[in-house]
């Protein structure tokens, strides 16, 4: 009996692990067309409905290429390198990762039902990952060693010199579906498709990234160009462009204070230096119409002082070119004829490059601010509007597509220079006309709000990049009493703790002089 | 030591003070209670009514009270804890200046705001011209059984205007949500629209954040009025996909 039982376990369990093994086309099918079929479409082909909305588009899986693989260029990926896209999603991108979201049964399922859009997958013998090795140590040496070959083999053509993505080439770029397609911006690699460790980035050296224009380098390594562990130390290098951790995102700017006339009002003063970064995210207007699925800039860093008398805020952010650049024209038209006419028509123009900072009319009591989108009819914003083509200016805006100018100007400075531009916009605290600027007060948290157009990928109005509500802080001196307060809390809780020993003591003594008196029962003292 | 009322009583505030920190997060889900770290301001009126407690325990017995007094006597007047007496004179004071300054320095802070997440609803709302009231309404296309139509109308809909804020998953992780605050919901799980009937979320999705109520404000709330850009069909049938996208039931009318 325990043995039939024990043998219908065995076939249960062997069963089970077949049925395990066997491709689960039905329920691969189910999972894709709920949840991948929106944009990479019921045929696969990366035309779903929501596709048009997203650049990069979404991977056609009828043909075969995958960017991110572990696999030499043209191969196709293995099953892992599939389950690490579907796990961990694509950086940069609109896809996110799937690891916690769908079970190990339905994420298998559904890697199974990709592989069937493009049949050679069943016929090819299965694909043999590259052999990275470890990296070794970064060090001075080999960063060196990985600047020399960025240079050499010509990283710079759509990379640009410092990474950010504005190589003479990259206005030029389309994958392999005739798709405007960007040079990474290799200064932020938390964005990078394939991950931004050295490791990750070595593998794209040596894979390439099918589909797009970026190439496998590991025919230098065959021609003995040059060797694997120079490869490394051009990943190494390519890390170094971007910095340790992603830059954190907190809510309040602060502005120190500087003494009196110290304020830096240029670009390129040396002061700027020592002044801390804040990092706002940007994200796409898609609340009001027309909307702008593609912006291309996706934060700006924000460094601000005081002098009592001055406000100076300097803004960066990279941006692939200095806007209106003949160079980017064909950009913006390819840009343009895929990401519209959704919204209407919108024809390919000479744009220039803006920023606009905005701030409540006056500071708030309270939470209560503007709404955050450029305000509204009755609860206006106040604006400094800067344009690569215009002086800065104030305005007043009552919802995105009512902007007025309030006359006058807002002192600036402005450069672009390797794929990042900076400006430096300066005003008094206290405006002549208070009726509609902004008083900055010190000492209280000030609503901030960043707008960013690249006029080369055809941003203008509502089309454009926008940040929620931030606060700006200008630090006030410290008020005297932030040091007499605790002086005195020192010495009275000091002052009072003598008191308390010193009457304990004399109680004390007051005991030792009754006990060794004639009556010990007369009480001394405080009775518990 | 170990039944000495004064170290008793600083063994009890002490693991007191772990349960509140650590205990009440941490330890409900290693058994699959979900929890959260204990607010400040809670924290010191939990410690507060222990120590209170502790006073009274030592307190409530003469002998208790004495020996627990025993050893802050002892430090105040013995001659030979004299170095410990100067320690603790200046160490006290030093804490409390410490904490004065910590409490009166200029801060780098954001103002605190505090907002309804689910204010009441209007009776009715007007969308397209036409006057909707929102009580006792249905989600026509779960009334009349089209069901797969809603579905797979809401489906484009979903993916083309919602998905960039609250995610492919519906779970308010979506490639533009990070640059929004408030964040956008999550919409699967109990906490939010399955609270809710669709007339409800029906008058979200046409009025967005620009429509909440005052006690909804601040509106920073980046959600469009979707009757801009959608028909009232469209909006029923988005409102339809989101329940069973994610996998749950609306609230319905009979359970009010």
């Amino acid at each position: 009996m325990a043995a039939i039982r024990f043998l219908g376990l065995v076939l249960v369990l062997v069963t089970a692990d077949l049925a395990a093994q066997q491709p689960d086309t039905e329920r691969g099918r189910q999972v894709y067309e709920r949840w991948c079929a929106a944009c990479h479409a019921v045929d696969g082909a990366g035309e779903g409905p929501a596709a048009g909305y997203m650049l990069p588009r979404p991977r056609d899986f009828t043909r075969g290429i995958y960017q991110i693989r572990t696999t030499p260029g043209g191969d196709i990926p293995t099953d892992d390198d599939i389950m690490r896209m579907i796990n961990e999603g694509m950086p940069g991108t609109t896809m996110p990762g799937w690891q916690d979201q769908l079970s190990r049964a339905d994420r298998q399922a559904v890697l199974e039902y990709i592989k069937s859009f493009y049949p050679p997958f069943e016929t090819m013998a299965a694909p043999e990952p590259i052999d990275f090795g470890r990296a070794p140590r970064v060090s001075d040496d080999r960063l060196e060693e990985g600047r020399i070959f960025y240079d050499s083999i010509e990283c710079w053509q759509c990379h640009g010199d410092t990474g950010r993505g504005y190589g003479s080439s990259a206005p030029e770029l389309e994958d392999d579906w005739g798709y405007p397609i960007r040079a990474v911006d290799l200064t932020k690699n938390w964005k990078f498709n394939g991950g931004g460790s050295v490791e990750e980035i070595y593998r794209r050296l040596r894979t390439g990234m099918d589909g797009t224009p970026m190439p496998s380098f590991s025919d230098l390594l065959d021609a003995d160009f040059m060797t694997e562990d120079q490869l490394w130390s051009l990943a190494h290098y390519v890390r170094s462009l971007a910095p340790d951790r992603p830059p954190r995102v907190r809510e309040v700017i602060r502005a120190d204070r500087v003494e009196p006339g110290e304020v830096p009002t240029t670009v390129a003063d040396e002061r700027w230096d020592e002044v801390e970064s804040f990092y706002i995210p940007l994200v796409a207007q898609i609340i009001v119409l027309p909307r702008w699925f593609d912006p291309s800039v996706d934060a700006v860093w924000v460094q601000a002082l005081h002098d009592g008398n001055e406000i100076a805020l300097r803004v960066t952010w990279h941006d692939r070119s200095e806007s209106p650049h003949p160079n980017w024209m064909q950009w913006q038209e390819r840009v343009l004829e895929v990401m519209e006419p959704r919204e209407g028509d919108l024809d390919p123009a000479p744009r220039p490059d803006r920023l606009a900072v905005q701030f409540p009319r006056s500071i708030p009591s309270g939470m209560e601010r503007p709404y955050f989108l450029m305000g509204t009819s009755d609860n206006p914003v106040y604006l400094w509007q800067w344009s690569s083509t215009d002086d800065a200016e104030p305005a007043q805006a009552r919802g995105m597509t009512e902007i007025e100018p309030l006359g006058g100007s807002i002192a600036s400075d402005a450069r672009w220079e390797a794929g990042r531009w900076q400006v430096v916009l300066t005003r008094s605290l206290e405006p002549e006309d208070t009726s509609n600027r902004l008083t900055f007060e010190r000492g209280t948290a000030i609503p901030i709000a960043f707008y960013v157009w690249d006029g080369d990928n055809g941003e203008e109005g509502t089309r454009g990049a926008i940040s929620s509500w931030y606060f700006i802080y200008l630090l006030e001196d410290a008020p005297i009493s932030t040091y007499v307060t605790p002086l005195m809390a020192f010495f009275l809780t000091g002052g009072l703790g003598l008191v308390v020993v010193a009457r304990a003591q004399k109680r004390e003594r007051a005991l030792e002089t009754a006990s060794e008196g004639p009556d010990p029962t007369t009480p001394t003292g405080r009775n518990p | 030591m170990r039944d000495h009322p004064f170290w008793q009583a600083i063994l009890v505030f002490i693991a007191a003070w772990i349960l509140v920190r650590w205990g009440i997060p941490y330890v409900p889900p290693l058994v699959g209670i979900s929890s959260a770290p204990v607010p400040t301001s809670v924290e010191l009126q939990y410690m507060l009514t222990v120590l209170v407690g502790i006073l009274i325990w030592v307190s409530d017995n003469e002998v208790r009270w004495k020996r627990f007094k025993e050893p802050i006597r002892n430090v105040m007047v013995q001659p030979e804890r004299k170095w410990m007496r100067v320690a603790f004179l200046v160490a006290i004071p030093l804490l409390v200046a410490f904490v004065t300054y910590d409490t009166v320095r200029p801060k780098v802070t954001a103002p605190v705001g505090l907002r309804s997440v689910h204010p009441a609803n209007p009776t009715s709302i007007t969308v397209d011209g036409e006057s909707i009231i929102l009580e006792g309404l249905e989600n026509p296309f779960r009334a009349e059984g089209r069901g797969d139509e809603a579905y797979a109308l809401g489906l484009d809909i979903y993916y083309q205007n919602c998905m960039a804020c609250h995610g492919d998953y519906l779970d308010g992780q979506g490639h533009y949500a990070h640059g929004y605050n408030p964040l956008p919901l999550p919409l699967r799980g109990g906490g939010t629209i399955a609270q809710l009937t669709e007339s409800y979320v029906f008058w979200r999705i046409a009025k967005g954040g620009a429509g909440l109520p005052r006690e909804g404000q601040p509106w920073n709330s980046a959600m469009p009025a979707w009757e801009d850009f959608l028909t009232v069909e469209e909006m029923w049938a988005v409102t339809y996909f989101l329940y069973e996208q994610a996998g749950i039931s609306p609230r319905t009318w009979e359970e009010h």
